[in-house]
């Protein structure tokens, strides 16, 4: 499986330049910037008047990278991942992915949403089928069967495919989500709160198999992920960026992860670096630590 | 668990039968009130037995068996009905994914969802020169209105969630609506057609007393000219196990379209 798929990449570099197809020429290059997000702001009209949910954000996230977007709710850190998505359009500034400006959503960005998102008419195998029919138009349906398979297997839900989506736990149905997005084959994956609504075990497998998917892929795929869980986003991120409280967002501050990867779960937590990184993420996001705080 | 359901069963069973027989009595005492005027069950049940014996006899225009009217009722039901759903179904998927057509259609269904059918049967017979079309005709416009409100309705409630899918993966309009918008649809549709098809049923029973010829709308009207209060009656109790049966075949259908998020 993962021989099979360096091959794969090999091949792609080895015609390099030619191949410019919108779902492999980011294996040709994985140097430069992947998202380029310049002087971004959103607003919102309302019955209130405009409501500004962020302002003037500036970010460059390379190719290949993991960026944890983390903040209060409410900070419109989803509404920043959107305007990479292209499911928001920006009041002010843009967004240029792959040196193309954003102007909607588009295959070449897989988007994992925060309930799963999954058509309960469908199958776990139709649902992951009907995403790469849509973008693979041009592939034969056997092809596009056995990318389907290929993505099942990776996330270990063979066993479960013709199952429907009321008949999985909330963390299959994840898992079936990220499939999804993985199988379109896309450059770049957004996630939006991915693991918000699974319980502590689960999540933390979750992690690794997002992590494994990832590395299945070479660390080509550039991950922008939503949370505001420190932990999940200390393991799996290299930048963390710190929101503002909104209305009117900005970036507070952004950390490094110099954290070596593979990482481990259970040892990177005694690692001094990893406390210092946590303390540092918990004083930018919380003022009060004990009752004594209050008065 | 067999068990159980099998004294479930029994139970209902023994309750249709109770109602049943409190049908009889009251049927009873007011042939006994009447009487004689409205005709006894007992009375009854001897023209039935006569009628079931031989249900498909054909004696000329006006005079066939209770089956023969019945067939053609259902069948006249079934093509206007069918034609109204046509013509409804994608006229609803188009009201509701698209406001400009919401708002162009919407006032006429307004104005002519509450007109009673029969209404329009002067202009089905303008139309087609006969009374079997004009039927139809009814029929049809009966079945519009509860399928294309429910139509619209159900695809303009689809949730965010679905289209973001759909967007996000760069689903084609064909597939969106084959994917999408017809199966999330689809129980409000089945609600639709099920109402649709209740009314349908009793407009029937008025358009042939009006049309004339053979049904069993007109097979009430006729035994109404012969004074034969037994046999209408009948009619209207097979008019309404036959509507039941209409109403339970569609249940069964919503039942099995229905899905769980």
């Amino acid at each position: 499986m993962k021989t099979n798929h360096l091959e794969q990449s090999n091949i792609a570099t080895s015609e390099s330049i030619l191949v410019d197809s919108e779902n492999n020429y980011h294996k040709i290059n994985t140097q430069g910037t992947s998202i380029d997000i310049q002087d971004v702001s959103v607003s919102f009209r309302t019955s209130k008047g405009i409501s500004t949910v962020i302002k003037k954000i500036n970010l460059q996230i390379a190719k290949g990278e993991i960026v944890a977007i983390i903040g209060h709710s409410g900070c419109g850190k989803s509404t920043l991942m959107n305007t990479i998505s292209g499911m928001v359009t920006p009041t002010q500034g843009r967004v240029i992915v792959n040196n193309k400006i954003v102007v909607g959503p588009s295959p070449d960005r897989g988007i994992v949403f925060q309930n799963y998102s999954l058509l309960p008419w469908l199958s776990v195998y139709q649902n992951i089928y009907e995403a790469v029919d849509a973008v693979m138009k041009d592939k034969r349906k056997k092809e596009k069967k056995a990318i389907v398979e290929e993505n099942l297997e990776a996330v270990g839900l063979i066993p479960h495919r013709s199952k429907l989506p009321k008949e999985l736990s909330g963390g299959m149905k994840q898992r079936v989500a990220i499939a999804r997005a993985f199988a379109i084959n896309p450059s770049i994956l957004l996630l939006d709160e991915p693991f918000g609504a699974l319980d502590a075990l689960t999540k933390s497998s979750m992690h690794v198999e997002l992590l494994k998917l990832w590395n299945l892929d070479n660390r080509n795929k550039t991950i922008v992920m939503v949370t505001h869980d420190i932990e999940e986003a200390i393991f799996l991120a290299d930048r963390i960026v710190v929101m503002n409280d909104g209305p009117s967002a900005t970036i507070k501050e952004i950390v490094d992860i110099p954290l070596q990867r593979p990482r481990n779960k259970k040892d990177i937590v005694h690692e001094p670096l990893y406390a210092e990184i946590h303390d540092r993420l918990l004083s930018l996001l919380i003022k009060k630590f004990s009752i004594k705080d209050m008065e | 668990m067999k068990q159980i359901f099998q004294i479930k069963n029994t139970f209902s069973l023994l309750y249709f039968l109770m109602s049943a027989l409190l049908l009889v009595g009251i049927w009873k005492v007011i042939s006994i009130l009447t009487e004689g005027e409205i005709p006894s069950p007992a009375a009854t049940w001897l023209i039935f037995q006569e009628m079931l014996s031989d249900p498909f006899y054909d004696y000329g225009p006006n005079d066939k068996g209770i089956g023969l009217q019945l067939w053609n009722s259902v069948k006249r039901v079934f093509i206007g009905f069918s034609l109204g759903s046509l013509i409804a179904i994608p006229l609803g998927m188009l009201m509701g994914s698209n406001k400009l057509a919401m708002r162009l259609f919407n006032p006429l269904v307004q104005v002519f969802r509450p007109v009673s059918p029969l209404a329009w049967f002067p202009l089905g017979l303008l139309a087609f020169k006969n009374a079997e079309g004009a039927t139809i005709f009814i029929i049809t416009i009966t079945s519009l209105w509860s399928t294309l409100i429910n139509t619209a309705f159900g695809v303009s409630s689809i949730p965010q969630e679905y289209k973001n899918v759909s967007t996000a993966f760069g689903f084609s309009k064909w597939k969106y609506i084959v994917k999408i918008m017809i199966p999330y649809a689809l129980p409000h549709i089945i609600t639709g057609l099920r109402l649709s098809i209740g009314v349908a049923w009793m407009v029937i029973v008025a358009g042939e007393m009006l049309s004339g010829g053979i049904g069993i709308g007109f097979f009430v009207w006729d035994s109404w000219n012969a004074l034969s209060l037994e046999k209408i009656l009948i009619a209207i109790l097979i008019i309404g196990i036959v509507g039941l049966l209409l109403d339970k075949f569609f249940n069964l259908i919503q039942k099995l379209t229905v899905y769980e998020n």
